[in-house]
């Protein structure tokens, strides 16, 4: 019989991998829900933000959490739109191939473009009433997010990243979005929790992700659903996100202040090398 | 890679002193939906909106606040390396003439008074706002030619079809440099003509009027 050489073939023997990687998961997972302390649902997890790191677009922010979700941001100034009225704000969202884990399910299915496109909506929904948009008429704002890492409450942190990148960029702002996840365990009288890790969030009944003005006292944004319980509940969960944003945003204002510092030293240095040169 | 998070004692005093001094830019200024003072102590000016009887910045950048004699002070918050400006209406353009028409010609905005853009923006000349007399026998093809350098004004803004609707029916407003068709840079002999020194021939322009400050005698 001639060779088949449109195919692979691979050896006769031999065993699928995910195999092993289901153990694995399954074993990390059971030792986390039986032997670990219940954490406590208001903590917040350490946040990192640094403001003004990439040089090819105008505003970026890199914002990182403890559970291990980093989003990198990067945003652009007034361009030039063909509409009229005021201005308008494109958001995108991205998943890097290497921010979940184990194996995707199908590489660039049309399930991931519309996770994408379903993140970027509502990257919108929450930073278009910070941008002051009346002052770009007919410009075009582009603010683009990249998700490195998934580690649970991702469109959250984007929400910060974007804000911090627009403001970075010199855009006018009315103030910074803050963003917050919630999500509530499936167990039957659980309790809402603050920014849930990567498993929590996958085996979690409801969850929630706001986006708030913290200085206007203004939520920009509220996204997610579930059977969260009574109204109360999702009540007192919208409270304790909300003191969840209010939190965090002054570790954002911090990193904004400190990229402005560095970007008037390396001017002055700027300035200072080009005056010694031309004297 | 960014490092793990080690504030410095210098930035905290800085931030914790940058209220409002007069006469002064202290960097780690303001960022965007901080509140710096109330409307009744100061006016706002630019990078800044007014909420509930309170001035809020707008922008991450440094505070300025100028004393006027008999006014309030105006507030304002600059952010001094970059300036996101956009052709206003009533602006004074500086811009590159890239195609001519007989009914308009097209234009590149480059400079916007006298800060440069980052990104150009189209804009139009109509043949009706060229000139300011005799409005209907002008021809394009006389005023401007493609790569002339213009002063123009901004009009409007335009619609969804159009661009930036552009007029240099005014004394200063027009061709400021051009080229002849030897390549060489014209000089103006008068509102309407230019002279090429190489070959002396005269093209046909609508030639903006030099500013006394700018003339040489």
């Amino acid at each position: 019989m001639p060779l088949d050489h449109r195919r692979l073939r691979g050896p006769e023997e031999s065993q699928p991998p995910a195999l092993w990687a289901g153990t694995a998961a399954e074993d990390e997972e059971d030792e986390e829900g039986a032997g670990a302390v219940p954490r406590d649902p208001c903590a917040l997890r350490p946040l990192f933000a640094r403001a003004g790191l990439l040089s090819q677009a105008q505003g970026s922010a890199y914002v990182e959490l403890g559970s291990g979700t980093k989003v990198l941001c990067a945003a652009w100034g007034p361009r030039e739109a063909a509409e009229p009225g005021p201005g308008r704000l494109l958001c995108e969202f991205r998943r890097a191939p290497f921010a979940g884990r184990g194996a995707r399910g199908r590489p660039g299915a049309a399930a991931e473009r519309e996770a994408e496109r379903e993140a970027a909506a509502a990257l919108r929904e929450a930073l278009e009433p910070a941008v002051r948009l009346g002052r770009y008429p007919r410009a075009r704002l582009a603010v683009s997010a990249l998700l490195l890492q998934d580690g649970g409450s991702a469109l959250a942190a984007a929400v910060s990243a974007a804000a911090l990148a627009l403001a970075d960029a010199g855009v006018e702002m009315y103030d910074l979005a803050v963003g917050c996840a919630l999500c509530r365990p499936p167990a039957p009288a659980a309790s809402w929790m603050l920014q849930p890790a990567e498993p929590e969030e996958r085996r979690a009944a409801a969850r929630l992700t706001l986006a708030l003005l913290p200085a206007l006292n203004q939520v920009s944004a509220v996204l997610g659903g579930g059977r969260g319980g009574p109204p109360e509940d999702w009540a007192q969960a919208l409270r304790l996100g909300l003191d969840g944003c209010h939190r965090q945003y002054p570790v954002l204002r911090q990193s904004l202040l400190r990229a402005a510092q560095r970007r008037d030293a390396a001017a002055a240095a700027g300035a200072a090398a080009a005056a010694a040169t031309s004297a | 890679m960014p490092g793990p998070r080690r504030p410095t004692g210098s930035a905290r005093a800085r931030y914790a002193g940058s209220t409002v001094c007069s006469g002064l830019q202290l960097p780690a200024g303001p960022t965007p939906g901080e509140r710096l003072c109330s409307t009744e102590e100061a006016t706002a000016g630019s990078g800044t909106y007014t909420r509930h009887g309170f001035i809020f910045s707008s922008l991450a950048g440094c505070l300025e606040k100028k004393t006027e004699d008999n006014e309030l002070p105006v507030v304002s918050v600059v952010r001094d390396s970059e300036s996101q400006l956009l052709p206003n209406v009533g602006a004074v353009v500086t811009c590159k003439v890239c195609s001519i028409n007989s009914r308009f010609a097209k234009v590149h905005i480059l400079y916007v008074g006298s800060t440069p853009l980052k990104s150009t923006f189209r804009g139009t000349i109509r043949r009706e706002d060229i000139r300011a007399t005799e409005r209907d026998k002008v021809e394009v093809y006389k005023s401007f030619r493609p790569s002339d350098i213009v002063l123009a004004k901004v009009i409007s803004l335009g619609d969804a079809q159009s661009n930036y609707l552009l007029s240099t029916a005014e004394n200063e407003l027009g061709v400021v440099v051009a080229r002849s068709e030897a390549g060489v840079p014209m000089v103006p002999i008068s509102w309407c003509e230019m002279q090429c020194p190489r070959t002396h021939t005269k093209e046909f322009r609508k030639v903006a009027r030099v500013q006394p400050q700018f003339l040489q005698t």
